[in-house]
Protein backbone atom coordinates (compact mmCIF):
# COMPACT_ATOMS: atom_id res chain seq x y z
CA UNK A 1 0.00 0.00 0.00
CA UNK A 2 1.00 3.08 -0.72
CA UNK A 3 0.79 6.68 0.67
CA UNK A 4 -0.23 8.40 -2.85
CA UNK A 5 -2.17 5.16 -4.09
CA UNK A 6 -5.50 6.58 -6.22
CA UNK A 7 -3.55 10.09 -6.81
CA UNK A 8 -2.81 11.24 -9.95
CA UNK A 9 -0.11 13.51 -10.60
CA UNK A 10 1.67 15.31 -13.01
CA UNK A 11 5.18 15.59 -13.19
CA UNK A 12 6.66 18.01 -16.32
CA UNK A 13 9.85 17.86 -17.54
CA UNK A 14 10.40 14.16 -16.56
CA UNK A 15 11.89 12.80 -19.74
CA UNK A 16 15.65 13.40 -18.44
CA UNK A 17 17.02 15.16 -15.57
CA UNK A 18 15.86 14.81 -11.87
CA UNK A 19 11.98 14.79 -13.17
CA UNK A 20 12.16 11.06 -14.35
CA UNK A 21 13.39 10.50 -10.14
CA UNK A 22 9.95 12.04 -9.03
CA UNK A 23 8.05 10.49 -12.10
CA UNK A 24 9.17 6.79 -10.41
CA UNK A 25 8.80 7.58 -6.43
CA UNK A 26 5.13 8.97 -6.96
CA UNK A 27 4.44 5.64 -8.90
CA UNK A 28 6.16 3.63 -6.42
CA UNK A 29 3.95 5.37 -4.11
CA UNK A 30 0.65 4.43 -5.83
CA UNK A 31 -0.15 7.40 -7.50
CA UNK A 32 -0.96 7.34 -11.55
CA UNK A 33 1.92 9.46 -13.12
CA UNK A 34 1.67 11.75 -16.32
CA UNK A 35 4.66 12.98 -17.76
CA UNK A 36 4.99 16.02 -19.63
CA UNK A 37 8.40 17.24 -21.64
CA UNK A 38 9.79 18.72 -24.55
CA UNK A 39 11.52 15.73 -25.30
CA UNK A 40 9.83 11.46 -25.61
CA UNK A 41 9.41 9.95 -22.01
CA UNK A 42 8.98 6.57 -23.09
CA UNK A 43 11.66 5.10 -21.42
CA UNK A 44 10.21 6.81 -17.80
CA UNK A 45 7.49 5.50 -18.26
CA UNK A 46 8.26 1.94 -19.74
CA UNK A 47 10.36 1.61 -16.24
CA UNK A 48 7.12 2.91 -14.25
CA UNK A 49 5.31 -0.16 -15.97
CA UNK A 50 7.93 -2.63 -15.24
CA UNK A 51 7.65 -1.72 -12.03
CA UNK A 52 3.96 -2.38 -11.51
CA UNK A 53 2.97 1.24 -12.02
CA UNK A 54 0.62 3.22 -14.35
CA UNK A 55 2.11 6.08 -16.61
CA UNK A 56 1.55 7.99 -19.86
CA UNK A 57 3.41 10.81 -21.61
CA UNK A 58 2.94 13.18 -23.71
CA UNK A 59 5.14 16.44 -25.48
CA UNK A 60 4.63 18.92 -24.26
CA UNK A 61 6.02 22.42 -23.89
CA UNK A 62 4.76 24.44 -20.67
CA UNK A 63 5.20 27.70 -22.31
CA UNK A 64 2.75 26.81 -24.79
CA UNK A 65 -0.84 27.18 -22.63
CA UNK A 66 -2.82 24.99 -25.32
CA UNK A 67 -0.72 22.25 -25.06
CA UNK A 68 -0.55 22.74 -21.19
CA UNK A 69 -4.86 22.79 -21.44
CA UNK A 70 -4.06 19.28 -23.81
CA UNK A 71 -1.88 17.84 -21.11
CA UNK A 72 -4.38 18.13 -18.02
CA UNK A 73 -7.38 17.45 -20.29
CA UNK A 74 -6.24 14.04 -21.20
CA UNK A 75 -4.84 13.07 -17.67
CA UNK A 76 -8.02 13.47 -16.29
CA UNK A 77 -9.66 12.13 -19.42
CA UNK A 78 -7.00 8.74 -18.90
CA UNK A 79 -6.92 8.83 -14.91
CA UNK A 80 -9.79 10.26 -13.52
CA UNK A 81 -8.60 13.34 -12.05
CA UNK A 82 -5.51 15.52 -10.79
CA UNK A 83 -4.45 15.86 -7.44
CA UNK A 84 -0.41 16.65 -7.57
CA UNK A 85 1.06 18.94 -9.57
CA UNK A 86 5.27 18.86 -9.36
CA UNK A 87 5.91 21.73 -11.47
CA UNK A 88 9.48 20.60 -12.77
CA UNK A 89 10.20 21.52 -15.93
CA UNK A 90 12.62 24.49 -16.67
CA UNK A 91 16.06 25.64 -18.75
CA UNK A 92 18.60 25.11 -16.71
CA UNK A 93 21.44 23.63 -18.65
CA UNK A 94 22.46 25.94 -21.34
CA UNK A 95 21.99 28.42 -18.89
CA UNK A 96 25.43 27.53 -16.62
CA UNK A 97 28.07 30.10 -17.20
CA UNK A 98 26.78 32.93 -18.94
CA UNK A 99 27.96 36.44 -17.99
CA UNK A 100 25.15 39.04 -17.24
CA UNK A 101 26.75 41.12 -20.39
CA UNK A 102 25.80 38.20 -22.52
CA UNK A 103 22.02 37.69 -21.70
CA UNK A 104 19.86 38.48 -24.44
CA UNK A 105 16.38 39.57 -24.27
CA UNK A 106 15.75 36.85 -25.77
CA UNK A 107 17.03 34.82 -23.51
CA UNK A 108 15.72 36.27 -20.61
CA UNK A 109 12.33 35.81 -22.48
CA UNK A 110 12.40 32.44 -23.11
CA UNK A 111 13.73 31.63 -19.40
CA UNK A 112 10.80 33.37 -17.69
CA UNK A 113 8.49 31.92 -20.53
CA UNK A 114 9.13 28.34 -19.28
CA UNK A 115 10.33 28.74 -15.73
CA UNK A 116 7.97 30.82 -14.62
CA UNK A 117 4.52 31.23 -17.10
CA UNK A 118 5.66 27.81 -17.50
CA UNK A 119 4.32 26.60 -13.95
CA UNK A 120 1.69 29.05 -13.75
CA UNK A 121 -0.33 28.08 -17.19
CA UNK A 122 0.31 24.63 -15.60
CA UNK A 123 -1.29 25.57 -12.09
CA UNK A 124 -3.98 27.87 -13.60
CA UNK A 125 -4.91 24.26 -15.84
CA UNK A 126 -5.04 22.09 -13.15
CA UNK A 127 -6.86 24.45 -10.93
CA UNK A 128 -10.93 23.87 -11.63
CA UNK A 129 -9.79 19.93 -11.14
CA UNK A 130 -8.06 20.12 -7.75
CA UNK A 131 -11.09 22.88 -6.33
CA UNK A 132 -13.77 20.18 -7.58
CA UNK A 133 -12.14 17.75 -5.47
CA UNK A 134 -11.24 20.42 -2.70
CA UNK A 135 -8.03 18.72 -2.70
CA UNK A 136 -4.31 19.41 -4.48
CA UNK A 137 -0.79 19.46 -3.80
CA UNK A 138 1.44 21.75 -5.78
CA UNK A 139 4.98 21.22 -5.78
CA UNK A 140 7.28 23.91 -7.36
CA UNK A 141 10.87 23.03 -7.96
CA UNK A 142 12.98 26.15 -6.85
CA UNK A 143 16.81 26.03 -6.52
CA UNK A 144 19.09 26.96 -3.81
CA UNK A 145 20.67 29.51 -6.18
CA UNK A 146 18.63 31.89 -5.17
CA UNK A 147 19.86 32.05 -1.36
CA UNK A 148 23.09 31.66 -2.82
CA UNK A 149 23.27 33.96 -5.39
CA UNK A 150 24.66 32.51 -7.77
CA UNK A 151 26.90 34.54 -10.36
CA UNK A 152 26.73 34.02 -14.24
CA UNK A 153 23.49 32.94 -14.79
CA UNK A 154 21.32 35.82 -14.09
CA UNK A 155 18.37 34.78 -16.18
CA UNK A 156 18.00 31.36 -14.44
CA UNK A 157 18.25 32.74 -10.34
CA UNK A 158 15.63 35.25 -11.48
CA UNK A 159 13.46 32.51 -12.95
CA UNK A 160 14.03 30.51 -9.50
CA UNK A 161 12.84 33.48 -7.59
CA UNK A 162 9.88 34.24 -9.06
CA UNK A 163 9.18 30.28 -8.31
CA UNK A 164 9.48 30.97 -4.31
CA UNK A 165 7.61 34.36 -4.25
CA UNK A 166 4.39 32.29 -6.63
CA UNK A 167 4.70 29.52 -4.31
CA UNK A 168 3.77 31.92 -1.05
CA UNK A 169 1.06 34.11 -3.20
CA UNK A 170 -0.83 30.90 -4.96
CA UNK A 171 -0.48 29.12 -1.15
CA UNK A 172 -2.25 32.18 0.06
CA UNK A 173 -4.70 32.53 -2.76
CA UNK A 174 -5.77 28.98 -2.98
CA UNK A 175 -5.60 28.16 0.84
CA UNK A 176 -9.17 27.86 0.81
CA UNK A 177 -9.91 25.71 -1.62
CA UNK A 178 -7.84 22.79 -0.27
CA UNK A 179 -4.62 23.59 -2.27
CA UNK A 180 -1.19 23.32 -0.85
CA UNK A 181 1.60 25.23 -2.44
CA UNK A 182 4.78 24.40 -1.47
CA UNK A 183 8.49 24.66 -3.15
CA UNK A 184 11.35 22.27 -2.88
CA UNK A 185 15.04 24.14 -3.47
CA UNK A 186 17.43 21.25 -4.81
CA UNK A 187 21.54 22.03 -4.65
CA UNK A 188 23.58 21.57 -8.04
CA UNK A 189 22.35 17.48 -8.22
CA UNK A 190 24.30 15.12 -10.22
CA UNK A 191 22.18 14.12 -13.37
CA UNK A 192 23.63 12.15 -16.43
CA UNK A 193 23.43 15.17 -18.30
CA UNK A 194 25.67 17.24 -15.64
CA UNK A 195 27.81 14.39 -15.10
CA UNK A 196 28.40 14.19 -18.85
CA UNK A 197 29.64 17.92 -19.19
CA UNK A 198 33.95 18.71 -19.09
CA UNK A 199 33.30 21.83 -17.40
CA UNK A 200 31.41 20.93 -14.29
CA UNK A 201 33.04 17.60 -13.05
CA UNK A 202 34.71 19.66 -10.94
CA UNK A 203 32.30 21.97 -9.70
CA UNK A 204 30.25 18.97 -8.96
CA UNK A 205 33.39 18.09 -6.54
CA UNK A 206 34.15 21.63 -5.16
CA UNK A 207 30.22 21.98 -3.91
CA UNK A 208 30.67 18.21 -2.23
CA UNK A 209 33.23 20.09 0.07
CA UNK A 210 30.45 23.03 0.54
CA UNK A 211 28.08 20.58 2.31
CA UNK A 212 27.32 19.10 5.70
CA UNK A 213 26.99 16.35 4.74
CA UNK A 214 30.49 16.24 2.18
CA UNK A 215 29.11 14.30 -0.88
CA UNK A 216 27.80 14.93 -4.06
CA UNK A 217 24.02 15.43 -4.65
CA UNK A 218 21.70 12.58 -6.80
CA UNK A 219 18.71 12.98 -8.15
CA UNK A 220 17.31 10.63 -5.63
CA UNK A 221 18.33 12.75 -2.91
CA UNK A 222 15.21 15.05 -3.81
CA UNK A 223 12.74 12.07 -4.10
CA UNK A 224 11.75 11.62 -0.43
CA UNK A 225 11.04 16.06 -0.25
CA UNK A 226 8.85 15.33 -3.34
CA UNK A 227 6.91 12.13 -1.97
CA UNK A 228 6.29 14.28 1.02
CA UNK A 229 4.91 17.07 -0.35
CA UNK A 230 2.63 15.47 -2.40
CA UNK A 231 1.29 13.25 0.51
CA UNK A 232 -1.42 13.80 2.80
CA UNK A 233 1.36 13.87 5.57
CA UNK A 234 2.11 17.20 4.69
CA UNK A 235 -1.32 18.75 4.84
CA UNK A 236 -1.21 20.94 6.55
CA UNK A 237 2.32 22.48 5.12
CA UNK A 238 1.54 25.45 2.84
CA UNK A 239 3.93 28.16 0.82
CA UNK A 240 6.38 26.95 2.20
CA UNK A 241 10.37 26.20 0.92
CA UNK A 242 12.29 23.39 1.95
CA UNK A 243 16.01 23.40 0.76
CA UNK A 244 17.40 19.87 0.05
CA UNK A 245 21.17 20.14 -0.59
CA UNK A 246 23.03 18.35 2.05
CA UNK A 247 23.11 21.62 4.52
CA UNK A 248 24.70 23.92 2.06
CA UNK A 249 22.31 26.79 2.31
CA UNK A 250 20.38 26.56 5.75
CA UNK A 251 16.79 27.85 5.28
CA UNK B 1 6.24 -2.46 8.08
CA UNK B 2 7.01 0.65 9.12
CA UNK B 3 9.51 3.50 7.91
CA UNK B 4 11.17 3.30 11.09
CA UNK B 5 11.56 -0.38 11.78
CA UNK B 6 14.48 -1.14 14.19
CA UNK B 7 14.96 2.66 14.88
CA UNK B 8 15.25 3.89 18.61
CA UNK B 9 13.85 7.88 18.95
CA UNK B 10 13.93 9.96 22.20
CA UNK B 11 11.15 12.22 22.46
CA UNK B 12 11.38 14.88 25.04
CA UNK B 13 8.69 16.41 26.46
CA UNK B 14 6.23 14.11 25.35
CA UNK B 15 3.87 13.38 28.58
CA UNK B 16 1.44 16.05 27.14
CA UNK B 17 1.04 18.71 24.68
CA UNK B 18 2.13 18.24 20.82
CA UNK B 19 4.88 15.85 22.37
CA UNK B 20 2.32 12.40 22.91
CA UNK B 21 1.59 12.86 19.20
CA UNK B 22 4.92 12.91 18.10
CA UNK B 23 5.95 9.66 20.07
CA UNK B 24 2.50 7.67 18.91
CA UNK B 25 3.39 8.35 15.36
CA UNK B 26 7.11 7.50 15.52
CA UNK B 27 6.26 4.02 16.81
CA UNK B 28 3.19 3.78 14.43
CA UNK B 29 6.26 3.70 12.01
CA UNK B 30 8.12 1.25 14.28
CA UNK B 31 10.68 2.85 16.36
CA UNK B 32 11.41 1.63 19.87
CA UNK B 33 10.22 5.10 22.11
CA UNK B 34 12.10 6.91 25.03
CA UNK B 35 10.08 9.28 26.80
CA UNK B 36 11.40 11.72 29.30
CA UNK B 37 9.26 14.24 30.55
CA UNK B 38 8.94 16.57 34.00
CA UNK B 39 5.62 14.93 34.28
CA UNK B 40 4.84 10.93 33.92
CA UNK B 41 4.21 9.92 30.64
CA UNK B 42 2.66 6.63 31.71
CA UNK B 43 -0.29 7.00 29.76
CA UNK B 44 1.81 7.52 26.34
CA UNK B 45 3.97 4.61 26.94
CA UNK B 46 0.71 2.65 27.84
CA UNK B 47 -1.20 3.66 24.45
CA UNK B 48 1.94 3.10 22.35
CA UNK B 49 2.24 -1.20 23.93
CA UNK B 50 -1.55 -1.13 23.47
CA UNK B 51 -1.20 -0.51 19.86
CA UNK B 52 1.79 -2.86 19.43
CA UNK B 53 5.03 -0.81 19.77
CA UNK B 54 7.81 -0.68 22.38
CA UNK B 55 8.03 2.62 24.64
CA UNK B 56 9.23 3.26 27.63
CA UNK B 57 10.01 6.85 30.04
CA UNK B 58 11.55 8.29 32.46
CA UNK B 59 10.63 11.74 34.87
CA UNK B 60 12.89 14.09 34.63
CA UNK B 61 14.20 17.63 33.63
CA UNK B 62 16.64 17.69 30.63
CA UNK B 63 17.59 21.01 32.11
CA UNK B 64 20.35 18.78 34.70
CA UNK B 65 23.14 17.66 32.81
CA UNK B 66 23.07 14.43 35.36
CA UNK B 67 19.65 13.65 34.88
CA UNK B 68 20.35 14.08 31.08
CA UNK B 69 23.16 11.32 31.32
CA UNK B 70 21.09 8.93 33.30
CA UNK B 71 18.12 9.04 30.98
CA UNK B 72 20.15 8.35 27.56
CA UNK B 73 22.30 5.88 29.48
CA UNK B 74 19.30 3.96 30.65
CA UNK B 75 17.97 4.25 26.62
CA UNK B 76 20.80 3.21 25.59
CA UNK B 77 21.05 -0.41 28.01
CA UNK B 78 17.63 -0.76 27.28
CA UNK B 79 17.66 -0.39 23.35
CA UNK B 80 20.73 -0.99 22.08
CA UNK B 81 21.01 2.04 20.19
CA UNK B 82 19.68 6.17 19.83
CA UNK B 83 18.92 7.48 15.84
CA UNK B 84 16.58 9.41 16.71
CA UNK B 85 15.94 12.41 18.82
CA UNK B 86 13.28 15.10 18.61
CA UNK B 87 13.89 17.85 20.83
CA UNK B 88 10.37 18.40 21.99
CA UNK B 89 10.47 19.44 25.81
CA UNK B 90 10.20 23.16 26.14
CA UNK B 91 8.72 25.82 28.83
CA UNK B 92 5.72 27.19 27.23
CA UNK B 93 3.34 28.40 30.06
CA UNK B 94 2.45 31.12 27.26
CA UNK B 95 1.74 33.28 30.02
CA UNK B 96 2.01 37.13 29.06
CA UNK B 97 4.63 39.34 30.74
CA UNK B 98 6.04 42.73 29.40
CA UNK B 99 9.81 43.16 28.44
CA UNK B 100 9.88 45.43 31.85
CA UNK B 101 8.53 42.88 33.48
CA UNK B 102 10.46 39.44 33.05
CA UNK B 103 12.72 38.71 35.75
CA UNK B 104 16.46 37.87 35.15
CA UNK B 105 15.13 34.12 37.00
CA UNK B 106 12.12 33.81 34.29
CA UNK B 107 14.45 34.39 31.78
CA UNK B 108 16.82 31.89 32.70
CA UNK B 109 14.32 29.25 33.29
CA UNK B 110 13.30 29.62 30.02
CA UNK B 111 16.46 29.36 28.66
CA UNK B 112 17.96 26.42 30.79
CA UNK B 113 15.32 24.33 29.94
CA UNK B 114 14.40 24.83 26.08
CA UNK B 115 17.77 25.95 24.70
CA UNK B 116 20.44 24.21 27.33
CA UNK B 117 18.00 21.45 28.02
CA UNK B 118 18.69 20.80 24.24
CA UNK B 119 21.87 21.07 23.92
CA UNK B 120 22.86 19.01 26.59
CA UNK B 121 20.26 16.33 24.83
CA UNK B 122 22.40 16.71 21.63
CA UNK B 123 25.60 16.51 23.58
CA UNK B 124 24.81 12.84 25.10
CA UNK B 125 23.32 11.12 21.78
CA UNK B 126 25.85 12.26 19.85
CA UNK B 127 28.31 10.01 20.50
CA UNK B 128 26.39 7.55 20.44
CA UNK B 129 25.05 8.45 17.02
CA UNK B 130 28.74 9.25 15.69
CA UNK B 131 29.47 5.66 16.74
CA UNK B 132 26.42 4.80 13.89
CA UNK B 133 27.51 7.09 11.54
CA UNK B 134 24.03 7.89 11.68
CA UNK B 135 21.75 9.90 13.71
CA UNK B 136 18.48 12.19 13.11
CA UNK B 137 17.62 15.57 15.43
CA UNK B 138 14.66 17.04 15.03
CA UNK B 139 14.31 20.51 17.41
CA UNK B 140 11.25 22.13 18.15
CA UNK B 141 11.15 25.50 17.18
CA UNK B 142 8.41 27.95 16.95
CA UNK B 143 6.47 29.89 14.33
CA UNK B 144 6.66 32.90 16.99
CA UNK B 145 10.56 33.51 15.86
CA UNK B 146 8.61 34.48 12.27
CA UNK B 147 5.60 36.58 14.02
CA UNK B 148 7.47 38.13 16.82
CA UNK B 149 4.39 37.89 19.15
CA UNK B 150 4.58 40.74 21.93
CA UNK B 151 4.53 39.51 25.75
CA UNK B 152 6.52 36.16 25.35
CA UNK B 153 10.30 37.83 24.44
CA UNK B 154 11.73 34.64 27.10
CA UNK B 155 10.08 31.84 25.00
CA UNK B 156 10.42 33.56 21.68
CA UNK B 157 13.96 34.40 21.98
CA UNK B 158 14.54 30.84 23.06
CA UNK B 159 12.87 29.26 20.31
CA UNK B 160 15.40 31.78 18.16
CA UNK B 161 18.16 30.42 19.77
CA UNK B 162 17.34 27.17 18.48
CA UNK B 163 17.26 27.86 14.84
CA UNK B 164 20.84 28.96 15.37
CA UNK B 165 21.46 25.61 17.38
CA UNK B 166 20.18 23.77 14.07
CA UNK B 167 22.30 25.42 11.59
CA UNK B 168 25.71 25.05 13.54
CA UNK B 169 24.55 21.71 14.54
CA UNK B 170 24.33 20.39 11.24
CA UNK B 171 27.28 21.67 10.02
CA UNK B 172 29.52 20.50 12.74
CA UNK B 173 28.00 17.16 12.64
CA UNK B 174 27.15 16.48 9.00
CA UNK B 175 30.72 14.55 8.68
CA UNK B 176 29.32 11.99 11.15
CA UNK B 177 26.10 11.13 8.82
CA UNK B 178 23.90 13.13 11.52
CA UNK B 179 21.18 15.33 10.32
CA UNK B 180 20.26 18.20 12.37
CA UNK B 181 16.97 20.15 11.23
CA UNK B 182 14.33 21.77 12.63
CA UNK B 183 9.97 21.97 12.85
CA UNK B 184 8.26 25.81 13.54
CA UNK B 185 4.84 24.60 14.57
CA UNK B 186 2.18 27.41 14.76
CA UNK B 187 0.03 27.70 17.82
CA UNK B 188 -1.55 24.47 18.22
CA UNK B 189 -4.61 23.79 20.17
CA UNK B 190 -3.41 21.14 22.14
CA UNK B 191 -5.55 20.20 25.16
CA UNK B 192 -3.11 22.95 27.27
CA UNK B 193 -4.10 25.81 24.68
CA UNK B 194 -7.09 24.29 23.87
CA UNK B 195 -8.40 24.17 27.23
CA UNK B 196 -7.69 27.78 27.74
CA UNK B 197 -10.25 30.30 27.90
CA UNK B 198 -7.80 33.42 27.48
CA UNK B 199 -6.79 32.05 24.56
CA UNK B 200 -9.82 30.94 22.54
CA UNK B 201 -9.97 34.51 20.73
CA UNK B 202 -6.29 34.35 19.72
CA UNK B 203 -6.78 30.74 18.54
CA UNK B 204 -9.30 32.10 16.53
CA UNK B 205 -7.69 35.10 15.32
CA UNK B 206 -4.58 32.88 14.28
CA UNK B 207 -6.64 30.54 11.93
CA UNK B 208 -7.58 33.87 10.15
CA UNK B 209 -3.95 34.16 9.25
CA UNK B 210 -3.81 31.09 7.75
CA UNK B 211 -3.79 30.51 4.67
CA UNK B 212 -5.58 27.03 5.59
CA UNK B 213 -7.92 28.47 7.44
CA UNK B 214 -8.57 26.59 10.65
CA UNK B 215 -6.81 25.95 13.89
CA UNK B 216 -3.99 23.82 14.42
CA UNK B 217 -4.09 20.50 15.98
CA UNK B 218 -1.62 18.56 17.21
CA UNK B 219 -1.74 15.94 14.07
CA UNK B 220 -0.91 18.61 12.00
CA UNK B 221 2.58 18.07 12.77
CA UNK B 222 3.34 14.40 13.02
CA UNK B 223 4.31 13.82 9.24
CA UNK B 224 7.03 16.56 9.52
CA UNK B 225 8.28 14.64 12.58
CA UNK B 226 8.39 11.24 10.55
CA UNK B 227 9.49 12.90 7.34
CA UNK B 228 12.44 14.44 10.04
CA UNK B 229 13.25 11.17 11.44
CA UNK B 230 12.87 8.58 8.28
CA UNK B 231 15.31 7.94 5.56
CA UNK B 232 13.31 9.99 3.31
CA UNK B 233 14.76 13.12 4.33
CA UNK B 234 18.49 12.14 4.69
CA UNK B 235 20.25 14.64 2.37
CA UNK B 236 18.26 17.42 4.15
CA UNK B 237 20.04 19.45 7.42
CA UNK B 238 19.89 22.39 8.97
CA UNK B 239 16.86 23.19 7.54
CA UNK B 240 13.13 24.62 9.09
CA UNK B 241 10.32 23.50 7.80
CA UNK B 242 6.81 25.82 9.14
CA UNK B 243 4.01 23.82 9.78
CA UNK B 244 1.22 26.20 10.51
CA UNK B 245 -1.26 25.93 7.71
CA UNK B 246 0.78 28.96 5.57
CA UNK B 247 0.29 32.14 8.24
CA UNK B 248 4.57 32.57 8.18
CA UNK B 249 5.71 31.72 4.53
CA UNK B 250 9.14 30.84 5.10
Amino acid sequence: MGKLDGKVAIVTGAASGIGPSYAKALAAEGAKVSIADLEPADAVVRAIREAGGEAMTQICDVADAAAVARLVESTVKTFGGLHILVNNAAIYARYVAVRMDEISPADWDRAFAINVRGPFQCVQAALPHMRRQRYGKIINIASGTIFKGVPMMLHYVSTKGAILAMTRSMANELGKDGIRVNAIAPGLTSTDFLKSRNDIPGVLQTMAKTRALLREEEPEDLVGACVFFASPESDFITGQCLVVDGGQVMH
Amino acid sequence: MGRLDGKVAIVTGAAIGIGPYYARGLAAEGAKVAIIDLDPADRVVAEIKAAGGTAMSMIGDVSDRATVGKFIGAVEQTYGAVHILINNASLARMARIPVTELSTEEWDRYFAVNVRGMFLCVQAVVPIMKRQNYGKIVNITSGTVWNGPPMMLHYVSTKGAILGMTRALATELGQDGIRVNAIAPGLTSTEYIGGRNDYAEYRQAMAKTRAIKREELPEDIVGTCIFFSSPDSDFVTGQCLVVDGGAMKH
